[in-house]
């Protein structure tokens, strides 16, 4: 039970780990994208 | 205080690490250097440090300002050629926190050179210091991502590079805004934005840093067996020393050059371009928003084409681009001619792609070349086409452009030999890539023979 519990919990934190990298460098681009985006609807207007 | 935490061997990754926490620790890196292709935000401001609202005759000129930019990127080149070799010794950590280290003390000690309004520290610290930073961590990643991913290297390594495409996006609104918010009367608040930004960019770089691991020896993705021999991929290593002396190397060096020599003149070049080639039908602000389209291409052409590149082979990529690069830059007059902006857009998007494409797409051709073992110095070696590519491109569009229109050429139609010159230079890209075969089994390093995956 205690190896179950340790290993649920390795796999939260590991989890918690890949969305918190993903979206510190996921926000910053979109945040970017959409500047560009945003700029870019002027061309076809 | 220790820094053995930014040893190689601190950096060997436990049992619970999942390597997709790489390409964030990768992207980290590139979307701050990034920030580089962004620099002419700048320009303006710092051409008018001691006017503020005009350039004083005291004020530095836009031509010297220029030279900021081309000595980082020729530091890029030249410092990813010499540290290469470093990097695989070190290990991927400690060159991204010396990345670190320089990129961001080069916007302080470029801040001090504002401040100070004296050029030369300017040119030393962004330049010089930030330059250096740029290159190596440009490849710092690079190996690390190809043997975290043995079965997909043109994906991982596309998604990283496309962070570089990626970081002037952001870097370009987050100048402004930081310049906005600093700005004085006194002072158009570049040397406190400067200041703010190295900042910035360190914590994000270190986030990198702490974030990066290797693969312990003999790792392997789970379920992932080696893919039976194919012509075109080594099972060997060929050492950096021992690359540059294939013509292997070579052929990829004028393939690279030749295929970023057409795509960078016209990105420098794209908003006065459209403007011209269209009279009267295209404003600036719908200008903006065509360079911003490419910008975007840029980006998703690294990730695109790198990714495909795992289905249909590194050549097959590169023969489409420079196939269907020629194809289209000999289609682009017409366009001009008959005055159809959508196809001219439609045809700018995928030449930037796969100019973007080139980029991230070359260090997995370069792994199927030489092997894993030091991938990344030889990517920093073959850097040095895009330094010369860096050159001879935005050379071949201002010049002939000005020559034509000085030759009574009307402006609309100022590019056409320029296009052409373009379509003339993806076909020698085209030969060059049909020539590179398998690399001679001489070349290939006996100690590191049959390691080519996972071997930290």
């Amino acid at each position: 039970m205690t190896g179950e519990s340790g290993r649920d919990q390795r796999s939260t934190g590991l989890a918690l780990k890949l969305v918190g990298a993903w979206t510190l460098v996921g926000l910053p681009l979109a945040w970017g994208v959409w500047q560009v985006v945003h700029k870019s609807l002027d061309l076809f207007k | 205080m220790s820094l053995s935490f930014l040893d190689r061997e601190h950096t060997i990754a436990g049992e619970g690490y999942s390597r997709w926490l790489v390409p964030p620790a990768a992207l980290a890196i590139h979307l701050s250097i990034g920030q580089a292709y962004a620099f002419s935000v700048f320009n303006l401001p710092l051409s008018q440090r001691i006017g503020v609202t005009h350039s004083a005759p005291d004020d530095w000129k836009l031509s010297t300002i220029g030279w900021v930019f081309s000595i980082a990127i020729v530091f890029l080149g030249l410092s990813a050629a010499l540290f290469g070799a470093w990097l695989e010794r070190v290990g991927p950590r400690k060159a991204m926190f010396v990345a670190a280290l320089c990129f961001a003390g080069g916007f302080e000690v470029g801040a001090l050179g504002i401040a100070t309004h004296q050029f030369w520290i300017l040119l030393l610290g962004y330049g010089v210091l930030g330059g250096i930073g740029l290159g190596i961590g440009y490849i710092s990643p690079v190996t690390t991502l190809i043997k975290w991913f043995p079965d997909r290297p043109g994906m991982a390594t596309g998604m990283a590079i496309m962070g570089f495409g990626g970081g002037a996006m952001i870097a370009s609104p987050l100048s402004t805004t930081l310049m906005a918010y600093f700005k004085t009367a006194s002072a158009p608040g570049v040397a406190f934005t400067f200041v703010t930004m190295g900042i910035l960019y360190f914590c994000f770089m270190m986030f990198g840093v702490f974030t990066v691991r290797i693969p312990r020896p003999g790792w392997r993705p789970a379920g992932w067996t080696s893919p039976p021999p194919r012509a075109m991929v080594t099972t060997g290593n060929v050492t950096a020393d021992r690359a540059i002396t294939t013509p292997q190397f070579w052929l990829l060096w004028l393939v690279l050059c030749m295929n970023v020599t057409a795509g960078i003149g016209v990105l420098g070049q794209a908003s006065p371009m459209i403007q011209e080639m269209f009279p009267g039908s295209i404003s600036v602000s719908a200008a903006a928003g065509f360079v911003g389209l490419l910008s975007l291409a840029n980006m998703g052409g690294r990730f695109f084409w790198s990714s495909l590149s795992d289905v249909i082979g590194r050549k097959a990529v590169y023969a489409t681009f420079f196939l269907l690069g020629a194809v289209l830059y000999a289609l682009v007059p017409s366009t001009g001619r008959a005055g159809n902006v959508a196809l001219f857009v439609i045809g700018y998007v995928v030449i930037i792609s796969m100019y973007g494409g080139g980029f991230a797409t070359i260090p997995a051709y370069l792994r199927d070349m030489f092997g894993t073992i030091q991938v990344g110095a030889i990517h920093g070696r073959l850097l040095t086409a895009w330094s010369t590519a860096g050159v001879l491109g935005p050379v071949l569009v201002n010049y002939i452009r000005e020559y034509e229109i000085a030759h009574g050429v009307p402006k609309a139609g100022a590019y056409t030999t320029t296009m052409y010159i373009m379509a003339a230079l993806l076909v020698v890209g085209f030969v060059c890539n049909l020539l590179v075969r398998p690399v001679d089994e001489r070349h290939v390093t006996a100690e590191f023979a049959a390691a080519n995956t996972a071997v930290a």
